[in-house]
């Protein structure tokens, strides 16, 4: 089944919220990305992890693996540094899954 | 008899290629063109290359009559660049690699130029002048490193070129340094400007105005001197700046000079192109190296002489 960005939208989670993290507060977002095989999301996981965050500071970007499903968690200083770090992992991972879909499925192992 | 697929796209170019063993399979190419008086930048930059790579890969397999299955090894530009085409690049390049089940290898992308310069000139151990829109360096090989000899202590001479090209409006179709080459051939009034070589480097920033003699008299210089140092009887040029015909004339003057021999590739594979990543993922490849997945992280900083050359003696 070809996956796109618009069918994975309805199954994403998307929350922005201020949390007290201890003396400062920060912003978080969470963003939840189901795909059709553990094998897929884990060739997500390792295509969009190794790059630094080309802002070092003011933003924290953490990928976790769960079966099917990557999950992403920032925390930023400001809704500008998110908005942009959000974005950017957002085409990213649109090109992940059009790559997947032209050149996919996984060969197997 | 490997079978390496390459990509590039450090700068505005976004190249594939594909080799095995020293023949060029196919190496298509699409380059991100400004309007006159503008330059390229990051953001815009990664945006095309998003919107074509997949495109270009798949012309890349289509030329060279190969599917994913006779790829051996996927070879990427792990620096240096700027860094949002980089990591577009670098994700297209690690996706299709766990896909295929085949080994990563990042390259860095000086090496790049200098392994298809190489091959395709055949130059057994040529002192390389190195120039492009990013890039100025003389390197000479010399116990398993490409070590720097000099380089421009600022600005890169392509990068000059390009600013020159920027402020008098100059056309950035095909590219503006070769626009600035075809007015130059017409033009006949030499004006003496600061000429800057300090020792083994030069210096291009802060005098925009200068035009082509003096820049290339200056990398002329350079190149000699680590000609002397090393003895050295042969001079490769790579990087799009050495498609200059001026650039090449006035090397080839010194080089007859010294009884040396000047080599030098056309536009295919002086301009950044997916096959010279190829290449030296090629080379990289047979001598044992891989790239974990983990360790496979762009870098905008990436020195030519970081690379331990472990496929030359």
């Amino acid at each position: 089944m070809p996956l796109s960005i618009r069918s994975l939208t309805k199954h994403v989670n998307m929350a922005a919220c201020k949390t007290e993290n201890g003396s400062e507060r920060k912003l978080e977002f969470f963003l939840k990305v189901p795909f059709p095989s553990e094998r897929e999301a884990t060739i997500a996981l390792q295509s969009l992890s190794p790059d630094p965050e080309p802002r070092k500071g003011g933003i924290t970007k953490n990928l976790d693996l769960s079966g099917q499903t990557l999950s992403v968690r920032w925390t930023a200083d400001e809704a500008r540094i998110l908005r942009v770090s959000v974005s950017s992992f957002l085409d990213h991972l649109s090109l992940v899954m059009e790559t997947m879909d032209a050149f996919g499925p996984p060969v197997s192992q | 008899m490997p079978v390496v697929i390459g990509f590039e796209g450090s700068a505005n170019k976004i190249g594939v290629g594909i080799i095995r063993d020293g023949e060029v399979l196919s190496n298509p190419r699409r380059t991100y063109i400004t309007p006159p008086g503008q330059g390229f930048l990051p953001g815009e930059t990664a945006k095309h290359h998003r919107g074509v790579i997949l495109t270009v890969l798949q012309e890349a397999l289509d030329e060279a009559g190969l599917k994913a299955a006779d790829i051996d090894c996927v070879a990427y530009t792990k620096g240096p660049g700027m860094g949002a085409p980089l990591v577009t690049v670098a994700i297209v390049a690690r996706t299709v690699a766990q896909l295929w089940g085949k080994p990563l290898l990042g390259v860095n992308h000086c090496i790049g130029h200098i392994e298809m310069g190489r091959l395709i000139t055949n130059a057994q151990n040529p002192t390389v002048l190195y120039v492009s829109g990013g890039n100025t360096q003389v390197i000479a090989y010399s116990e398993r490193r490409y070590r720097i000899f000099g380089e421009t202590i600022d600005i890169a001479v392509g990068n000059c070129l390009d600013r020159l090209a920027r402020v008098i409006k100059i056309s950035n179709d095909p590219s503006p340094g070769y626009n600035i080459e075809q007015m130059a051939k017409k033009g006949n009034k030499y004006i003496e400007l600061p000429y800057t070589v300090k020792g083994m480097d030069v210096s291009f920033s802060g005098i925009l105005s200068y035009i082509e003699e003096t820049l290339f008299a200056m990398l002329v210089e350079i190149t000699e001197r680590a000609m002397a140092h090393c003895g050295s009887q042969e001079v490769l040029i790579v990087g799009g700046v050495g498609c200059n015909l001026r650039l090449q004339e006035m090397m080839g003057v010194m080089c007859k000079e010294r009884g040396a021999r000047l080599f030098a590739t056309d536009e295919r594979f002086c301009i950044d192109n997916g096959v010279m990543i190829a290449q030296a993922g090629w080379e990289m490849f047979r001598s044992g190296h891989v790239t974990e997945l983990s360790d496979s992280w762009i870098t905008q900083r990436y020195r030519t002489d970081e690379v331990e050359v472990t496929w030359r003696d």
